[in-house]
């Protein structure tokens, strides 16, 4: 216990001279980490004391490498970092750097170093030397300040992602540091751990803490007071959110896209509604609700003079909005927001062209406490909220009825631990329901060589499936499935190449390439052409487009939605319920194991509160449309509202 | 995709038994092993299985717990008393066939080796089931501190031991993840000798890039946090000496006592 403790906050919290340094001092530093391609070359950025900065970039911009620069996990080749005074090339500093700056990467599942949750957090101040009595204070205070008062004794393994990163936070934390970087750490995350993780960030900004994130999410980056867009290991941009995250054609060049509100509101600005430049909705919505002020007032005058019928005002303003120019598809392939694709399945009731079908599918990893409670003559256990996924949730699946059909875009919202992975796993019988049945083209899956049978038709993509790679070459990889199915061997070729054309590679260059050296993007494509080899009638992805940066998963979700036109069968889990709404014809939303609602994106995501309820949200059009309707501007619910309908509405107020 | 998976069985508590030092549970384990390897009759057993029921009353252990806990164990069991059922020999033979030959002795031994190695698996088992296991990689650490000075790495041990346990749930998540993928592509549609093999191989190639992942980011997260080795680092639960720890080496003493004098006696 006695030893050398390291020299702890070193750094003279309270010293008033040192208000005006930046926190951190990056000049002209370069990075290579193969002496040949640069990483960074030549990045220059200045952090205040206090702030809040998004990092932003395209995936290999440099984003990371910068991060791990302002700790001291890297040092420049050329160029100097200094944090809190210090320079990080001087080795007698690194520890009390990285004391005064905590880092929360990427993966929740390989930052944690302990079993238990308590002893985790301990680790940093553990190494620094810190006293017993203290370590045990710092620990609860830190615990409480991510909101996990009382997981103390919790397995880190059991926690949800979103509540893994908390703890990271909390470790970082009880360092005492001045600065946090969070490195991506909301990639990984459900939209209810990323707000969690976001509301846990910015309050600790509010009490001082300087914040450095790096993040794909334009909405995580509007709420910044500044921020940093890197591309090609230089800084491109630097600015207040207002400024650098409405410029469409910049950010796009950089691979990046604008937050929706910034979108939606130069589309405004475009149609004749004076609004400001925002990047929240919020804001937007507030300057919407400024600029009709005037004409509300003027026209609710009028109608007070009429009669206090408040809705009358609003019928007006309906009728007005309604009878301006509505067109809800077609005309604007706008990309992002096109979506109110309404009563989706006409011909879909007729049984005939349904090829997987769930019939009261209920599933546990734990069939022996299943009979047991069965015997028992209990009712499954009620499963806990505050746990959200708790893993002691008896029934992964709980009495759910679904039904796939032939060429339909099937989209499955849910957060983590709702069943959709467990749901999906049925569709190919990898997984064989506890009680009910799955019927697969027109055969139980449960008969004998059925599953065989079914998993040839129902190709699926899992989650991150790069990491699933295994072969010396590309094209091993690729005809792993075409081989299992039994092809001669120039079948497997052609289709090997087929289907790496399909995925936008080219065969020629890179077939004969490992798979482990390709990029990141580039790996999950050959991962998606591994299931499109085997030529499958439905193809099932999970989070296809996780972790991509804006571009790439822009593209990949192209390519998944002209796979669909040439008539394959999707089903596709996401979180990201804009994406559902643009590409699917019906959907699905699991909570806790239920099916909680199905049907068309303009039915279902109209039912924003309940989504809400679930730990979901509506798309952000419609979303916005709320805020508008919440505040006093009653725009018709004529289905899923779209950024044009929205413009359309304002535009028609004028 | 969450599988109940919980290594280590420990079981949370707070009775005189979890809160003994981690370092003298694992030392009066080893020697309740050795002491129940001494017993030679069924009679000098007996003072074993009164403390080891003894211990596990006071230890507030569930019976149907303790017992989950040896199951996974007992094939050990039952293939150590059936060797010797069959290898000792000596007095009136109760049944012979071939070269098969079952006599008194053989069976004595059998029964004897049986309670022996249940008694021993109990007492071991009760040491995982009240200590957390990060304590037990401390304690064990600890307990290997003293050879640190003739170069055995004992902090590095201790830590990879802690390390290996964390990531134990993980790589068992994953593993099954990578499973599904493939069958989810048709592997093992075509059973044989080579393919299992192949699959074989298939299934740890991205496991193990994945360990290699995991190393090094964990090894980042672990720098970041600014561990340096063992030099200067304190503990949240801080190992330490009590005098109920006294009292249990106390008790053991008993035991060896009891069992030394069953077997000189008769």
């Amino acid at each position: 216990m006695t030893g050398k403790p390291l020299p702890e906050e070193p750094v003279d919290n309270s010293a008033p001279a040192s208000a005006e340094v930046p926190i951190i001092c990056m000049r002209d530093v370069s990075f290579t980490y193969d002496g040949e391609a640069f990483a960074l070359s030549g990045a220059s950025v200045q952090i205040e004391r206090g702030e809040f900065v998004c990092i932003l970039g395209g995936n290999g911009s440099g984003k990371s490498t910068l991060a791990k620069h302002l700790n001291a996990l890297l040092v420049p080749d050329k160029g100097q970092v200094e944090v809190c005074g210090m320079d990080t090339s001087e080795r007698e500093h690194t520890y009390a750097i990285r004391q005064s700056a905590g880092m929360v990467f990427q993966n929740p599942d390989d930052q944690l170093v302990a079993s238990i949750v308590e002893d985790d957090v301990a680790f940093g101040p553990e190494n620094l030397g810190v006293p017993t009595a203290e370590l045990r204070q710092r620990v609860t205070q830190r615990l409480e300040d991510v909101g996990l008062s009382g997981f103390e004794k919790h397995e880190t393994h059991a926690l949800s992602g979103g509540q893994k990163q908390r703890v990271a936070i909390a470790g970082a934390l009880a360092m005492n540091p001045e600065i946090l970087i969070l490195d991506e750490a909301s990639a990984m995350l459900d939209p209810r751990g990323r707000k969690g993780l976001m509301r846990v960030v910015r309050s600790l900004n509010n009490q001082g803490m300087t914040v450095v994130m790096i993040t794909h999410f334009m909405e995580e980056a509007a709420l910044a007071d500044r921020v940093i867009v890197l591309d090609e290991g230089k800084v491109a941009r630097v600015g207040t959110p207002q400024k650098v995250l409405v410029d469409v054609d910049a950010l796009s060049a950089l691979n990046l896209e604008v937050p929706f509100a910034a979108e939606l509101s130069q589309a405004l600005r475009r149609a004749g509604v004076p609004v400001i430049a925002a990047v929240t909705e919020e804001a937007l919505a507030e300057s919407v609700f400024s600029v009709f002020s005037s004409h509300a007032a003027a026209a609710s005058s009028a109608h007070e003079n009429a009669a206090p019928q408040g809705p009358s005002g609003g019928k007006t303003l309906t009728e007005k909005a309604s009878a301006s120019p509505f067109a809800p598809k077609a005309s604007t392939a706008a990309g992002a927001t096109e979506c109110a694709k309404f009563p989706a399945s006409p011909a879909a009731s007729t049984d005939g062209d349904v090829l997987i079908w769930l019939e009261n599918v209920s599933f546990t990893y734990d069939a022996a406490e299943a009979r047991r409670q069965r015997k028992a003559g209990k009712k499954p256990a009620p499963k806990q909220a505050k746990w959200g996924n708790s893993p002691e949730a008896l029934w992964a699946l709980d009495n759910v009825s679904l039904k796939v059909r032939n060429g339909e875009f099937l989209g499955i919202a849910g957060h983590t631990g709702s069943g959709k992975s467990t749901l999906i796993q049925h569709m190919n019988g990898i997984l064989h329901p506890t009680s009910g049945r799955v019927v697969a083209f027109g055969s139980d899956i449960a008969e004998k060589g059925a599953a065989n049978d079914v998993r040839g038709r129902v190709g699926v993509v899992f989650q991150y499936p790069e990491n699933q790679l295994f072969a010396a070459t590309v094209a091993e990889d690729v005809a792993f499935g075409p081989r299992n199915l039994g092809l001669s061997e120039e079948e497997v070729s052609k289709r090997v190449e087929r289907s790496l054309r399909t995925v936008g590679l080219n065969p020629e260059e890179i077939a004969a390439r490992s798979p482990f050296e390709l990029s990141g993007g580039q790996q999950r494509r050959v991962a998606f052409a591994g299931v499109l080899a085997m030529e499958p009638e439905v193809l099932v992805l999970d989070e296809p487009a996780a972790g991509l940066d804006p571009k790439a998963r822009k593209s990949f979700l192209d390519m998944v939605a002209r796979l669909h036109e040439e008539g394959l069968t999707v089903v596709m889990v996401s979180h990201n319920m804009d994406d559902l709404a643009n590409l699917c014809d019906r959907v699905a939303v699991m909570s806790e194991g239920k099916l909680l609602m199905e049907g068309a994106p303009a039915e279902v995501f109209t039912r924003a509160a309940e989504l809400t309820s679930v730990g979901l949200a509506t798309t952000s059009p419609e979303h916005f449309a709320n805020l508008l309707r919440e505040g006093g501007l009653p725009m018709p619910h004529e289905g899923l509202a779209t950024e044009d309908s929205i413009v359309a509405y304002l535009r028609g107020l004028i | 995709m969450m599988r109940g998976f919980s290594f280590g069985s420990y079981v949370p508590g707070t009775s005189p038994v979890h809160k003994l030092d981690a370092r003298a549970k694992l030392l009066l384990g080893c020697a309740f092993i050795v002491i129940t390897l001494n017993a030679r009759s069924f009679l000098a057993l007996i003072p074993v299985a009164l403390f080891v029921v003894g211990t596990y009353a006071l230890a507030r252990i569930p019976a149907g717990k303790a017992l989950r806990s040896l199951a996974p164990l007992l094939f050990i069991v039952v293939i150590a008393s059936i060797m010797n059922l069959f290898v000792v020999q000596g007095g009136p033979v109760y049944f012979e066939w071939a070269f098969i030959r079952v006599s008194e002795q053989g069976v004595f031994t059998c029964l004897l080796i049986a309670c022996r190695l249940l008694l021993m698996m109990a007492g071991m088992s009760l040491v995982t089931l009240t200590t957390m296991t990060l304590d037990l990689t401390e304690a064990f650490e600890r307990l290997l501190s003293p050879f640190a000075r003739i170069g055995v790495p004992a902090h590095e041990i201790g830590m990879i031991m802690g390390i290996a346990l964390r990531f134990m749930p993980q790589f068992a998540t994953e593993f099954s993840s990578i499973r599904e993928a493939q069958l989810a592509r048709g592997a093992g549609l075509k059973t044989s000798p080579l393919r299992g093999v192949q699959m074989l191989s298939s299934l740890m190639t991205p496991l193990f890039t994945s360990v290699f992942r995991h190393a090094e980011t964990l090894s980042a997260a672990m720098e970041a946090r600014c561990y340096h080795g063992k030099e200067g680092r304190t503990r949240l639960h801080p190992l330490s000496l009590a005098p109920r720890d006294g009292v249990a080496c106390a008790l053991v003493g008993v035991l060896l006592a009891c069992v030394i004098a069953v077997n000189i006696l008769l």
